[in-house]
């Protein structure tokens, strides 16, 4: 159960980043203590809400962004084109795409009708989430700049090709390693961000998404399994599991290898599902390593857009 | 002085409260069952307790259909009875045998979801403590009988027959452990038991994800599979909502979306359990009562023949 506080430590340790509060805040929020200006400046009998670390809304652009992301590719691979200008939102980006981009060739309208089902929850959480932070007197952020090239570059750092050619887009097997690069990482973002947030109503919500993100992972997962199981052939479970050691080692380990016995991406003491700060998600999702100041790159050439953008650690 | 120090203690400390505050949804529904929270009659201990009882349930189910023997005959026992308790018993059919799995990918999912479920009793066990309940009376064989027939299945049903029963039988429980843990967890105080569910949550939508997908898969062609789950979906909504709305269970089907479009353009497996916002549903600890006792008055029924140990029941 060191998930939880460790979560709170990395939020903090962000906070000081995006804040420049000092140390001394910071040690004494993990004591329940708060001591930073936010407090000590309240008014008496205010009745506003009380002070918050990182404010809701900041919170859930950061999911924002990760849902334009998923919203793009799923939505590429189902119909061919993109968000619609009013769902990516004013001031938006442009989205890198393969070159002669097309829906996936689907061998059966089975694996189809999944993409599908996976393309229109994106993009009601889209939707949901821009409602969400405007009900909540914040602005949603438009969608940033996506390359979804990035899997070529991708699969070449995670050892499954030797040149930068992999296509998610080209086959009903690459459009599952696809998805299998985002769906176990929202899950384990939710996870991560649900816990910073304070509005109740919206703490629910993300509680919802997250449960939505793992139906999603759970179907890519079992259908990468009895797919391979149906050919015989392990070839693309091998490679969500390249996939999965790359997120492992970018996102702090919190990875189950693939295989008939192991769909759930869980502990294996508690089964209790992964969780990863916000820094282990933008190392992910940037494609790189390292430490503090990553601020953009891999899915994202020039950043999410939003307050949290740059890692902390 | 110290008014607006007391002020702001009681800022910190609903600040922390509302951080760790999962599924504030659930909230508005707890009070709705009659267990308030601003009554402070529900503790954290009485909250695991419950999900524990549900953990009992689900973890006993799948460990006879993957392994024929109960959860404490397990070659490493998983207690039943703790702390001076009594451990009631499990009803199954005269004869039982484990599940003679034809489908080895299956039989895999079966043992996945039995030894994860198992580590959730474990869990659950251990973060009580000495406050943990012992397992009550559960039934396997006349509660599956039960449901049959009020869904609508038919006079008799036998989740331990063959594969698809087996899935089925799978499917009654998985949608509602992610309810629940959705519903529940807002009622939690502690950060580290608020993690914990949250963690929980997803490896049961991880499972039901599982479960539904691999329900479609087999049913490919036939629907006869899809027709069971949404009889059982129904009857779920139906349980939880006895006015009959609003509708909160979604069996497998096949939907129109409309992507990123502005009508209908292609059609959706809904192999997720999720609203219109594509948010996973949440019930209270009354919905979850009326559905796994049948919608029994006193909450004495179907799987729970004498009801559920512990505050919640």
């Amino acid at each position: 159960m060191d998930t939880v506080n460790e979560l709170i430590r990395k939020a903090v340790s962000r906070r000081r980043f995006l804040a420049g509060a000092g140390t001394a805040a910071a040690v004494a929020f993990l004591d329940g203590c708060d001591n930073s200006s936010k407090t000590t400046t309240g008014n008496g009998g205010s009745t506003n809400p009380p002070p918050s670390d990182i404010p809701d809304n900041d919170v859930l652009n950061f999911a924002l962004n990760l849902e334009y992301l998923e919203a793009e590719f799923y939505l590429y691979a189902t119909t061919g084109q993109g968000l619609s200008a009013s769902d990516a939102g004013s001031g938006a980006g442009t989205t890198k795409v393969p070159a002669g981009i097309a829906p996936v060739p689907w061998a059966s309208s089975g694996l189809a009708q999944y993409a599908n089902e996976i393309a229109q929850d994106e993009v009601n959480h889209v939707r949901f989430l821009q409602k969400a932070i405007s009900g909540n007197k914040g602005t949603p952020v438009p969608r940033p700049d996506i390359d979804l090239t990035f899997f070529a570059p991708l699969a070449v750092a995670a050892g499954i090709t030797s040149t930068p050619a992999f296509n998610p887009f080209t086959s009903p097997q690459a459009f599952l390693i696809g998805a299998f690069v985002f769906e176990d990482v929202g899950v384990t973002a939710y996870h991560g961000a649900a816990p910073l947030l304070t509005n109740t109503t919206i703490l629910g919500a993300a509680a919802g998404i997250l449960g939505v993100e793992a139906y999603h992972a759970a179907a890519i997962r079992s259908l990468l399994v009895s797919t391979a199981a149906a050919a015989n052939d392990q070839t693309y479970v091998n490679i969500a599991n390249k996939v999965s050691a790359l997120r492992g080692m970018l996102g702090g380990g919190n990875e189950t290898t693939l295989s008939s016995k192991t769909i759930v991406a869980a502990d294996t003491t508690n089964a209790i599902a992964f969780s990863r700060t916000t820094d282990q998600v933008l190392h992910i999702v940037y494609g790189a390593g390292g430490g503090a100041g990553l601020s953009k790159g891999g899915f994202f050439p020039g950043g999410l857009n939003g307050t949290i953008k740059a890692t902390a650690s | 002085m110290a008014n607006q120090e007391t002020r702001r203690l009681d800022d910190i400390i609903s600040n922390r409260r509302a951080m760790m505050a999962l599924g504030g949804a659930a909230l508005a529904g707890l009070a709705l069952s009659g267990v308030s929270h601003a009554q402070a009659t529900i503790t954290d201990t009485d909250v695991l307790n419950f999900a524990l009882n549900l953990e009992y349930l689900e973890a006993q189910f799948y460990s006879l259909a993957a392994f024929g023997v109960t959860i404490d005959k397990q070659p490493t026992p998983i207690p039943i009875a703790v702390n001076g308790g009594t451990a009631g018993t499990v009803t199954v059919k005269p004869g039982f045998t484990k599940v003679p799995f034809s489908n080895s990918l299956i039989a895999d999912y079966a043992a996945e979801t039995a030894i994860e479920e198992g580590r959730h009793v474990t869990f659950l066990q251990g973060a009580l403590g000495k406050s943990a309940v012992s397992m009550p009376n559960i039934d396997l064989y006349n509660s599956f009988n039960t449901l049959a027939n009020v869904a609508g299945i038919g006079p008799a049903f036998d989740p331990f027959d063959k594969d698809a029963d087996f899935l089925i039988g799978a499917y009654i429980f998985e949608d509602v452990g992610v309810t629940a843990y959705h519903g529940a967890a807002g009622s939690l105080t502690s950060k580290d038991n608020l993690g914990a569910a949250a963690g929980i949550l997803a490896v049961e939508a991880y499972h039901a994800g599982l479960i539904r997908t691999t329900i479609n898969q087999i049913d490919a062609g036939s629907g006869a599979l899809a027709s069971l789950t949404q009889k059982i979906s129904a009857t779920r909504s139906k349980l939880a909502n006895p006015s009959g709305t609003p509708v909160d269970d979604v069996g497998l089907t096949s939907a129109g979306v409309s992507l990123n479009g502005s009508a209908t353009s292609a059609m959706a497996t809904t192999f997720v359990d999720a609203d219109a916002n594509s948010v996973a549903f949440s019930r209270t600890p009354n919905q979850i009562l009326q559905i796994v006792t049948g919608g029994s008055a006193n909450h004495q029924g179907v799987f729970f023949p004498n009801g559920l140990n512990g505050t919640i029941k």
